[in-house]
């Protein structure tokens, strides 16, 4: 045991209390968690940088706002009801349209009015809210994903999680629902996770349960060599999340849609430490290269290019980030400029 | 981010030496032992009276321990508040009383005794006067029924018997004993013990039936002296001489050290002009050994002993404290299991506050009850998610369930004499509650293995922190040196920025170190 520890040390793999102590706690200031932790904020936020993401039909604060529910779920395309401070997809409802007076889930199960507002009721008193404070449940479209992961989807919604370091996309990872996970691409409950290159934006290796495989679960399709479409859209916005919240160490989620694109789904301030299994690769020394770059006037797009070049050098790779011009070499890692937020933090710990 | 390390273990470094630094003076220069004396020797007894004053002349007596040759008690100290205190001898009955008065108190007051004590065993000697013979007398003058009954039962005891020592023996054995033991004269018995309430009713019986053979004998109250304790209850025995011998004998079993605080049959305390009086008698030990070294050492080093020591507390304080001070050790405990190991549980602290109600209950016990009332709760709370109440009303619901379950399981054992039965009262109820929500929500949202794992991780992190703190060394650690929590909280200091991998994740990421 003490064996693996040693060797997990050496390939830089991050556990939890480095994760919390030396990148959440260090670059994610408590005022500012609430932009992530509230999807009503997150979704105003997105909107005013011109962020895609699904659209909000309406948000239900208290009993009264309930009443309205019936009008507000009768969409043609269906929708989802979420928690605004929900974590893990927990209280997530997702609704495909009207049936007999109730309502058909998109898991074929129906349910009725008086179902649906036991549940919103539940969102509101804090039930799947952190801390068990009040919540606000908040209504939005239901999103047509992209059947372009077709042989790999079993079915539900993928989504792709980018880790974002200052900005800079570090880490992504495809996440597919399977039978087990009853269609959500939670990893807990047993979706997959497929490690995707930053730099060619295919996918790489996955995991189920923390455990590395190969082939998809249900449809036994090998899972790597797919290409993500819209790859370079996914990290300028999973960058330009960073310059809305202002978060140095950021989860983005984000999800293909039909008819859309790629649309912002919601924000991590604590995202999990599977993607390292997925992409079979030890986080910290890759991290600890973002952390030296000078990154004091970098746009989003030039930080997504630094990305995939950075990601190149530490990992290999055919060099396809060496076609993309570089707008700024990145300096000799030797005095890290901290940026703005950080310099602020600095200020505040001083 | 390098300067918060340096910070962080600055800080650790520092509340760490002052800890062992303080520990280390006590134990090498003071010659504080580190173990835990064999044996009990001084006992504290503690009397407090709570009441509430009426606004008009209150006087209350409170029957405090003499000191005499065969034991002694020292160390006498009274709380008298506002009162006046006037100590009054009672040299025919053997008592002294405590007498507080106050002309027009008000509020509610309390009135505090304190005192140090040997304690006495089976074999501490009787009074001298117990060797002289009794005047007979025959009682119940005004009842002729329970007069003849008395003169029957008793001729009967006499011609059953060989010589005192065995009148004595039967005579207790019929009247403490059960219906098979009453004998041939049942219906004389049943004459005299009817109305009687055990034991002191009938201890004044065995008393009149000794003085009726003209033997010594008398009614002793008092407590026992066998743990800590903070609401101990008062015993009574009697007290009489057969054949040359001392002899006591206690209805309950006798304990192997008590202390007697007063004889005859009235009342601990009389009270007059006040109301809702609460009397509470509070026990503690000292170890020998640290007795001793207690009073040495705060001769030598009267600022450090004094500062770094519970010993001058009240006595119920220096009880709660005993047990306060175990709490970081759990807490401790509870860090390294997160932090290191990766222990998942329910809610943070929940379980180290499991742990301490598993002192109430003790481990196999504590833990049978948290199951069963853990696993009632969840079913109640299914059944009431299908009902959809909203949040804070389905908790109440759930938590007057738990007290509900709680009275059952109470009622059930008591019933089959187990102690568990009384010892559940403590059991926290909101923390059980809160408990139960969490992981019906975890199993709904998350999967039943996964409820369940960390329900039993909680438990077996509660257990673990249980042992720790209920440890008698560890407990005698910490109420004697409590410095030691400076050190408790440096390395707390010290694993806060521990920022490896859990065992936990080893395990998890094992794949990637073999790859």
């Amino acid at each position: 045991m003490l064996d693996a520890w040693r060797k997990l040390r050496d390939k830089g793999v991050i556990g939890v209390n480095e994760r919390n102590l030396d990148f959440v706690a260090l670059r994610n200031p408590r005022r500012l968690l609430n932009r992530v932790d509230d999807k009503v904020e997150t979704k105003r936020l997105a909107d005013l940088a011109n962020i895609p993401n699904p659209e909000l039909y309406g948000v239900v604060r208290d009993g009264r706002d309930a009443r309205a529910l019936p009008e507000l779920l009768a969409r043609p395309d269906g929708c989802v009801i979420k928690p605004a401070r929900g974590s893990q997809g927990k209280g997530i409802l997702v609704i495909d349209g009207p049936l007999q007076g109730g309502w058909r889930l998109a898991n074929g199960r129906r349910v009725s009015g008086a179902d649906v507002r036991h549940h919103v009721n539940n969102i509101l008193s804090g039930m799947y809210s952190l801390g068990g404070q009040p919540d606000a449940a908040l209504i939005e479209y239901r999103v047509k994903f992209d059947p372009v992961f077709g042989p790999i989807c079993f079915k539900g919604v993928p989504d792709v999680r980018v880790i974002v370091l200052r900005g800079v996309p570090a880490f992504a990872m495809l996440r597919l629902p399977t039978a087990e996970s009853d269609g959500k691409a939670n990893l807990h409950r047993g979706g997959v996770g497929v490690g995707v290159d930053i730099v060619t934006g295919e996918t790489r290796t996955g995991m189920q349960f923390d455990r590395p495989i190969t082939l998809h679960p249900d449809t036994a399709e090998p899972l790597a060599g797919i290409a993500v479409p819209h790859w370079d859209d996914i990290l300028t916005m999973a960058a330009r999340a960073y310059d809305v919240t202002e978060l140095g160490y950021l989860g983005v989620d984000i999800v293909l849609d039909e008819e859309k694109g790629p649309l912002l789904l919601e924000l991590n301030a604590r995202p999990g430490l599977s993607i390292q299994i997925a992409n079979q690769l030890g986080m910290r020394a890759h991290l600890k290269s973002i952390a030296g770059l000078d990154l004091e006037v970098a746009t989003a797009q030039m930080r997504v290019r630094l990305g995939k070049h950075t990601f190149e050098k530490s990992f290999g790779g055919d060099g396809a980030a060496d076609n993309e011009p570089l707008t700024r070499e990145p300096p000799a890692p030797k005095r890290p400029i901290l940026d703005v937020v950080e310099g602020g933090l600095a200020g505040a710990a001083a | 981010m390098k300067s918060n390390a340096f910070h962080a273990i600055a800080l650790a470094v520092f509340l760490i030496a002052i800890g062992a630094s303080i520990f280390f003076v006590k134990t090498v220069r003071l010659d504080y032992p580190l173990q835990p004396g064999t044996k009990a020797s001084v006992w504290t007894i503690e009397v407090f009276l709570d009441f509430m004053a009426k606004d008009e002349p209150a006087r209350i007596d409170l029957f405090i321990p003499t000191a005499d040759a065969a034991r002694d008690v020292s160390g006498e100290e009274f709380y008298n508040g506002s009162f006046g205190l006037n100590l009054m001898n009672e040299p025919g009955a053997g008592n002294r009383k405590a007498v507080w008065s106050y002309r027009f108190p008000s509020n509610r007051k309390v009135l505090r005794y304190s005192a140090q004590t040997r304690g006495e065993t089976a074999s501490t000697p009787l009074p001298d006067w117990f060797a002289a013979s009794a005047p007979r007398s025959t009682p119940f003058e005004a009842d002729p029924v329970k007069r003849q009954a008395f003169i029957v039962w008793t001729a009967s005891l006499r011609r059953r018997s060989a010589d005192d020592a065995t009148f004595a023996d039967l005579m207790l054995r019929e009247i403490f004993g059960g219906p098979a033991d009453r004998g041939e004269d049942a219906d004389e018995q049943a004459v005299l013990l009817k109305d009687l309430a055990p034991p002191l009713d009938r201890l004044e019986l065995a008393r009149e039936t000794l003085a009726a053979q003209g033997l010594q004998a008398r009614i002793a109250n008092g407590v026992r002296l066998i743990e800590d304790i903070r609401r101990a209850e008062t015993i009574h025995w009697l007290e009489y001489r057969v054949a040359g011998e001392d002899r006591r004998f206690f209805p309950g079993g006798a304990p192997a050290r008590f202390l007697t605080i007063w004889r005859g049959v009235d009342g601990l305390v009389t009270a007059n002009g006040v109301s809702e009086l609460d009397l509470q008698i509070a026990i503690s030990s000292q170890r020998s050994s640290a007795a001793a070294l207690a009073q040495e050492a705060g001769a030598r080093a009267e600022p450090l002993a004094r500062l770094f020591s519970f010993g001058d507390l009240p006595l119920t304080t220096q009880l709660v404290y005993k047990t306060l001070v175990t709490i970081p050790v759990g807490i401790t405990l509870l860090v390294f299991l997160r932090q290191f190991v990766g222990v998942q549980t329910l809610g943070t602290f929940m379980p180290v506050l499991i742990g301490i109600a598993f002192r109430e209950t003790a481990l196999l016990n504590g833990v049978i009850l948290f199951t069963t009332l853990i696993a009632m709760g969840l079913a109640v709370r299914f059944y009431l998610e299908r009902l959809q109440l909203l949040l804070v009303p389905r908790l109440a619901v759930v938590l007057i369930f738990i007290v509900i379950a709680m009275a059952g399981i109470t009622i059930l054992m008591t019933d089959n004499n187990q102690a568990i039965g009384l010892s559940i009262s403590l059991f926290p109820m909101v923390i059980i509650t809160m408990t139960i929500e969490r992981m019906s929500i975890l199993w709904e949202e998350s999967s039943a293995g996964e409820a369940i794992k960390q329900g039993v991780g909680s438990l077996v992190v509660a257990s673990l922190a249980y042992l720790a703190m209920s440890n008698a060394h560890v407990e005698y650690l910490m109420y004697n040196f409590p410095e030691l929590l400076f050190l408790l909280m440096g390395t707390c200091v010290l694993m806060g920025r521990y920022t490896g991998l859990r065992l936990s994740e080893v395990w998890r990421f094992r794949q990637l170190a073999r790859a």
